[in-house]
């Protein structure tokens, strides 16, 4: 049922849209009809290798993703275990955290130049950071009954870290990894914006420099529709292996 | 009767805040129920965990048949009022728990045992639902299961049933109760309701507010016997003993600030 009404609430507004574009109310220059977009995105796709550039920023923010998930999930758990770690570790984190990635833009491209190097540093930058303190969180707030019920039955230190805690705050993490998915999207379009010759980022910025402006909306909305397919399957997942939740 | 637990001059402090002040001493018997009774934040709790091993004694120490308690084991399981059961398992996942890290029995032992102790508690049925899918009363069971299942002579009971409404609190008593009657259980069970304690224990302690001291001590198998049931419970000599319990824990409230 609320599915039917997302469903027809989008229908509708692009309807609207359509209508207002078609009735001249406003100059196609700066906002064309979703059907002149529609038809930007097909001769995109036709001539001008926008699967490809999708594909390209799709394995840029996955690799970036995963780097930072890889990193932060274990070095996270280590803040929450030990004091020592976490102390030594939060001022930084917390300094880095806060700085608009950005920012670091120009940092990053005298580091890694402007190469697939330097858009996966901005990438797990923008993310690394976050996750780690999320997953230190999580740990935390894990119910301290369970840790106890797990060394009331014999359990060691190890086996409580993996077999309890970890999997107690699985649901959360899962949850946070899609939400920092969705930030990696932004930083990337930055990063491509900035210095690439590839990658969806790349295609709007060129469009845009030409005045093309129903391409430009068409690589803005990829972007949407590959998030929220993403989303989407996240989600289906996170039910699917939490059932019992 | 070889003492099953002991405390030996056992103190408590958390930094500044002193949890048990005067050194307390006590002999658990084996398959003794013991009630510790007192107002919420007393430190009864602490006591009750320092014997699980989550907590260490400031001074003194704590015996487990006469050896030094340590480290938590197995040998005694803990019953929380909340978080008492894991999410995450199902209802037989989480009996099978408590025998996890027992490399001493075999697949098949293990096997029969959670089989044995679902059927126990009334919970063969529900083996394969998820915790938040059972009742608040039957998590408490698959708790109580656990800590059978993993074998622990001694089970820890923090409140384990606060939570629940009147009728499933008493049908749990009794049957918490015949269980620790059947397999033999040392039992020491933490409560601020004075009926459930004179209801269930062989013995309680009444606790006076923090820094904990003790009380009195009711021999409550002497007066009510071995056997809780119902009707005893409506009687006269169950009355009459509560009323005393309760009127000396009023006294232990009244007399300090």
């Amino acid at each position: 049922m609320t599915a039917l009404i997302a469903v027809a609430a989008s229908c509708l507004l692009l309807l609207l849209w359509e209508a207002v574009a078609r009735l001249s109310l406003t100059n196609p220059l700066f906002f064309p009809a979703p059907s002149a977009v529609v038809l930007a995105m097909g001769h995109m796709f036709a001539d001008q290798h926008l699967a490809w550039n999708a594909w390209v920023s799709i394995l840029r923010v996955w690799t970036a993703f995963l780097l930072a998930a890889s990193m932060a999930i274990p070095i996270g758990i280590l803040m929450s275990g030990y004091r020592a770690i976490g102390a030594a570790l939060e001022p930084v984190i917390d300094f880095i955290r806060y700085l608009p990635v950005p920012a670091l833009v120009p940092l990053s491209i005298i580091w890694f130049g402007v190469g697939e190097e330097a858009k996966i540093f901005l990438l797990w930058l923008g993310t690394f950071f976050q996750l780690v303190l999320l997953v230190a969180d999580g740990m935390s707030r894990v119910p301290q009954e369970y840790i106890e019920i797990a060394y009331t039955v014999g359990a060691k230190p190890r086996q409580v870290l993996k077999d309890v805690a970890f999997r107690a705050m699985l649901p959360d993490l899962v949850d946070n990894l899609r939400v920092t998915l969705g930030w990696c999207w932004t930083y990337l379009i930055i990063a491509e914006i900035v210095a690439a010759d590839s990658g969806l980022g790349f295609v709007i910025w060129t469009a845009r420099r030409y005045m093309k402006t129903p391409e430009v909306m068409a690589g803005v909305v990829l972007i949407g529709i590959i998030g929220l397919v993403t989303d989407q399957l996240l989600r289906a997942l996170h039910r699917h292996a939490f059932r019992y939740l | 009767m070889t003492a099953h637990l002991t405390f030996l001059d056992v103190t408590k402090r958390f930094g500044a805040v002193e949890v048990l002040a005067t050194p307390f001493n006590l002999s658990i018997a084996r398959n003794e129920f013991m009630v510790f009774l007192g107002p919420s934040g007393c430190g009864k709790t602490t006591l009750m965990r320092m014997i699980g091993g989550l907590d260490t004694p400031t001074t003194g120490q704590i015996l487990l048949d006469g050896v030094p308690a340590g480290r938590p084991d197995w040998r005694r399981g803990m019953v929380f009022q909340s978080y008492s059961s894991f999410p995450w398992l199902t209802v037989a996942e989480n009996v099978a728990f408590g025998m996890r890290y027992r490399n001493d029995l075999s697949e098949s032992e293990k096997l029969a045992r959670c089989d044995h102790y679902l059927d126990l508690v009334g919970l063969y049925e529900f083996s394969d639902a998820y915790p938040n899918q059972v009742s608040g009363g039957m998590r408490q069971r698959v708790a109580i299961a656990r800590t059978l299942a993993a074998g622990s002579g001694v089970l820890l009971m923090d409140e384990p049933f606060g939570a629940l409404d009147a009728q499933r609190r008493e049908q749990l008593q009794i049957e918490l109760r015949r269980i620790q009657r059947r397999d033999a259980k040392t039992i020491v069970f933490v409560t601020h309701d004075v009926e459930e304690a004179v209801f269930l224990a062989d013995r309680v302690i009444v606790f006076s507010k923090r820094p904990a001291r003790v009380v009195a001590e009711i021999d409550v198998r002497s007066r009510l016997g071995e056997n809780r049931t119902l009707e005893m419970r409506d009687g006269v000599e169950f009355f009459a003993l509560r009323n005393e319990v309760l009127g000396l824990v009023r006294a232990s409230a009244a007399e300090e600030p």
